[in-house]
């Protein structure tokens, strides 16, 4: 538990970036690095006041690169750590993600995103980095990413993020958008006692004889699990060695395919083995519905109006938000087309996550795809036109009054 | 054939060396097994190659710190790159890193930042700490966090196969630059030394006890220490140059050697050269001619982490001020009317403080009117050439769509905003303005209600034009109705300045007076009231 000490319990007006930094002290982060970029800097701004409040450590770094290394230095010192950042940053720090992941590194990724390729759009909203979440850094492996859909939930989910990650020893994504994270809404900060905080299981010098301990090992451990083997930190006196080659239990290095392959399926495996207890989803409407609204993020959010009016029109919409964008719930989807007509799958690209809604549909259901290139939310009569198409009726394009959506809210 | 230029076998029996007896061999534990994972050897390191001497002479320093200075090694970390130095993490007995191609020292300002009871050391090559890594490592320097950097310098990328790299002399030869280096190289002492190091030494693995005896102040020095460290690269660097004799067919043990003598020939030990002196000359065959050896500087200076701990008094006294507002906050009694979604646009410019009356209106109704209130500030390009656009929307139900629709309501304080925001008015919306500020235009929509009033004068009549934004808020408050006036006050009350708070509350009494007024009386300036 987290000492009292520089909380904030209370109701507050915050910025969507800020309640990303009081959800991670509240979890128990206390190291920051980072280097600023919009529109992830408010998170940045927000650990330079509030963690020298709560004895920990901001730092900015000289790049991305070093941000990411930075936190997991920090991480293996026993600290838990974060850092945040926005699309070309997010490239700059893939490398050092693999290597967070091979090390299976505790540590929470924060990316706001805005419109890219290259710098893009800064300041504008984007979901286009969620393929580059799940596969941005070379190599095999299973990885763990949210999706708030406000500051609240931004809040929410930045302590479900280190949760996760001390429990399964992984870097945990917050792919969140300059949208939610410029956004100001109510949050709700509790008090301390109210919060599950996971701690990774971390051995102390002394409990363990040093040359019987290993860092990285399969079998069962405190959390009943065959693939996460407890970590210690520098300095505890187990002279651990951690590398990103291949390696065995030791930590040492191994080359070969007999090692890649325990390696991986390792890394692999932890996160597979625990889909049901990773994976969140929230649900509406799903047990009659002819078409399903799945998303994710401020597009999920926006989605709900929409879909309101399409119910209003007599056509059966459901919706599944994917609080984990990854793992992907296949099942969840896999079952649903099984008995919809089809699927929408509003997003801010030109279409990522309908993939995988594509690949576990398995052309049992239509899938359709509404999408922008960025730099603004979806518009509700774009959604609405496509569930209508998804639902086989007639499109309208005339924009619907502020009115007829003020009385959808109701 | 000169003794020199003898093969070892050949030189031994010319010396009339007889080799000892296999009883005689040392056998049983080497002084140095403790510091070092048996279970890892043989090391993957070539013949003749200088590593094993830098890490040889990195344990005794540390064996000495132990035992002289009470070191306690299980708080010392390694922290290596990549490359065939960066394979020093893993033979060393300690906890040790082996982490990404540059990224040692990011790495290990991470770990001794979240933990400053460590002593941590970056073991690294150059093109490692110098090349991919160049960056980070003059920024560490810059920093000043205690933090020893050894980079051993071979001349070359060794474990890729001896390309060239960033500390490759000018006209010597790499696989890659076999025609001679057209680039030059780095001064290592000279960049970490420009680039803020308090503590920069180099030696040759030849002179492996002076190197010991740095890297043992080096590792006791309060703040950022760097040593380079020249070895010999017998695969690669040895092949190319004329140090190691190019192609020797006895061996890379010798062509290790050859180099070994070559630091003999050309390194002058010039404790105290200014870094910038302290060179590796070469001819123009690229053939290193000279190397400055020693201690070039060692001038202590506050620490990193010393500067960032005198920063926790202040930080408290900021949380506890914080804290004290948040727990003194009022309650108001809960509101049971039902409120609709309402969209609320504000515009002006940079300074008017349109973007902290969005957020006050957003506050107030959020926090102290219990209501859904969602505040959004406009960014991009239309936030810069100094517009500002704040929009907030309020409503009883959770508010799925966070931009504005269609507002119903408008603070406009600029002409520019006046142009951009006011046709996006609802029909029948009401529109506030700044009088003072803007004019309306000839063809003013007519199918919205205008109220105005010289905020900004009567701000600058308060003494401090700054409170414009807070008259118009209360002007708002009173003509739209939908956030309650404590509710306002109070969220005024927490945002403004305290010195300028009395100010700020008479401001908005003061718009909210006018408000009620215009409105009882029916006068807008255009539409039906
Ligand atoms: C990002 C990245 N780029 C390239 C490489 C390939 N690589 C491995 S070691 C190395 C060079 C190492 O040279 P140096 O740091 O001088 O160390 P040495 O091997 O000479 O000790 C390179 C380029 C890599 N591992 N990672
Ligand atoms: S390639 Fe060069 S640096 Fe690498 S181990 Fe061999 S001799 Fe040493």
């Amino acid at each position: 538990m987290s000492e009292p000490r520089g909380l904030l319990t209370g109701e507050h007006f915050l910025m969507g970036d800020y309640a990303a930094a009081e959800g991670a002290i509240l979890a128990g982060c206390r190291f920051f690095a980072g280097y600023p970029i919009t529109p992830a800097t408010e998170i940045a701004e927000r650990m330079s006041v509030r963690l020298p409040q709560v004895g920990g450590i901001y730092i900015q770094m000289e790049d991305e690169l070093a941000s990411m290394n930075a936190v997991l230095g920090a991480s293996w010192a026993g600290v838990k750590a974060m850092t945040a950042t926005s699309g070309p940053g997010f490239s700059l720090m893939m490398e050092n993600l693999g290597l967070g992941i091979m090390l299976e590194t505790p540590c929470v990724l924060v990316n706001v995103q805005r419109g890219g390729p290259s710098t893009g759009l800064p300041t504008l909203v984007g979901q286009q980095d969620m393929m580059q979440a799940r596969w941005g850094s070379h190599g095999d492996y299973e990885i763990i990413a949210l999706c708030p859909i406000s500051p609240q939930e931004l809040f929410d989910l930045t302590i479900r993020a280190f949760n996760l990650s001390e429990k399964y020893r992984v870097p945990v994504l917050i792919m969140t958008d300059a949208e939610v994270g410029h956004m100001t809404e109510k949050v709700v900060i509790p008090p301390p006692e109210e919060i599950e905080i996971v701690h990774r299981p971390q051995v102390r010098r002394g409990d363990v004889e040093p040359d019987h301990f290993r860092i990285f090992r399969n079998g069962r451990t405190a959390f009943g699990n065959g693939y996460i083997s407890p970590m210690t930190a520098a300095g505890e006196g187990y002279r651990i060695h951690v590398t990103g080659l291949t390696h065995d239990e030791r930590g040492y290095p191994v080359m070969n395919a007999r090692a890649h392959e325990w390696n991986i399926r390792r890394l692999v495996n932890k996160i597979r083995a625990h889909r049901d207890e990773i994976i969140q989803v929230e649900g509406k409407d799903l047990e009659d519905a002819e078409v399903v609204v799945v998303s994710y993020g401020i597009s999920a959010r926006t989605s709900l109006w929409p879909i309101e009016l399409a119910r209003r029109e007599g056509i059966r919409v459901g919706y599944l938000r994917l609080i984990t964008a990854w793992p992907f719930p296949d099942e969840q989807i896999r079952q649903l087309a099984k008995r919809v007509r089809a699927f929408v799958v509003p997003e801010i690209n030109m279409g990522q996550m309908i993939r995988e809604v594509e690949r576990c549909a398995c052309g049992h259901a239509l899938v359709l795809g509404a999408n922008r290139a960025g730099g603004d939310i979806l518009e509700p009569e774009h959604v609405l036109n496509v569930i209508r198409q998804a639902a086989g009726r007639e499109v309208q394009w005339e924009r619907p009054t502020g009115a007829a959506f003020e009385s959808a809210e109701e | 054939m000169p003794e020199e230029e003898m093969h070892r076998s050949e030189r031994l029996k010319h010396l009339g060396y007889e080799p000892p007896d296999e009883s005689d061999w040392v056998t049983g534990l080497h002084p140095m097994d403790e510091l070092l994972r048996g279970e890892r050897l043989p090391h993957i390191w070539c013949q003749g190659c200088g590593l094993g001497t830098a890490l040889t002479t990195f344990i005794g320093a540390l064996q000495w710190l132990e035992k002289n200075r009470g070191w306690d090694l299980d708080k010392v970390a390694v922290v290596s790159g990549i490359g065939c130095t960066g394979r020093i993490a893993g033979y060393v007995r300690l906890d040790s890193f082996h982490t990404t191609h540059g990224r040692a020292i990011p790495f290990a300002t991470g770990l001794k930042l979240a933990n400053p009871e460590l002593k941590v050391v970056v073991l690294s090559g150059d093109g490692d700490i110098a090349g991919i890594g160049g960056n980070h490592f003059i920024h560490a320097a810059r920093r000043n966090l205690e933090i020893t950097v050894v980079c051993v310098n071979n001349f070359n990328y060794g474990m890729t196969g001896g390309q060239v790299g960033p500390t490759t002399p000018h006209e010597a030869r790499a696989v890659t630059t076999q025609y001679g280096n057209f680039e030059y190289p780095f001064n290592l002492p000279y960049l970490a030394a420009a680039s803020g190091a308090s503590f920069v030494a180099r030696w040759t693995v030849l002179h492996a006890r002076q190197l010991e005896w740095t890297l043992r102040e080096a590792l006791t020095h309060p703040g950022f220490s760097f040593v380079e460290v020249i070895a010999p690269c017998s695969t690669a660097y040895a092949r190319w140059n004329p140090e190691g004799r190019g192609l020797d067919p006895e061996g890379l043990g010798r062509r290790g050697l050859e180099v070994m003598k070559h630091y003999q020939r050309v390194g002058r030990t010039m404790h105290g050269t200014h870094p910038k002196d302290a060179e590796i000359r070469v001819n123009e065959k690229g053939e290193i001619v000279e190397i400055i050896e020693g201690k070039f500087l060692d001038d202590p200076k506050p620490d990193l982490k010393a500067a960032i701990d005198r920063q926790a008094a202040l930080a408290e006294k900021w949380w506890l001020a914080e804290k004290k507002a948040l727990d003194s906050r009022p309650r108001f009694p809960k509101r049971t009317d039902r409120v609709p979604r309402t969209e609320v646009q504000l515009g002006g410019f940079g300074g008017q403080g349109i973007i902290s009356a969005g957020r006050i209106i957003g506050q107030a109704a959020a926090i102290y009117d219990g209501l859904e209130a969602c505040f959004t500030q406009s960014y991009g390009p239309e936030a810069r050439g100094g517009a500002a656009g704040a929009q907030v929307v309020i409503s009883s139900d959770p508010i799925h769509h966070p931009h504005l629709i269609q507002p119903t309501s408008m603070i406009i304080m600029s002409k520019e905003a006046y142009s951009k925001y006011v046709p996006t008015l609802a029909p029948g919306g009401t529109l506030l303005i700044d009088s003072g500020l803007v004019k309306l235009r000839e063809d003013h929509r007519q199918d919205i209600v205008t109220y105005g009033l010289p905020a900004t004068q009567i701000a600058e009549e308060l003494g401090n034009n700054r409170a414009a934004n807070t008259v118009l808020l209360g002007f708002w408050t009173a003509m739209v109705g939908v956030v309650r006036r404590e509710a306002m006050r109070q969220s005024v009350t927490d945002s403004v300045p305290p010195k300028t708070l009395d100010l700020n509350l008479k401001a908005f009494d003061i718009g909210y007076e006018e408000g009620l007024r215009q409105r009882a009386g029916g006068h807008p300036l255009v539409g039906e009231g």
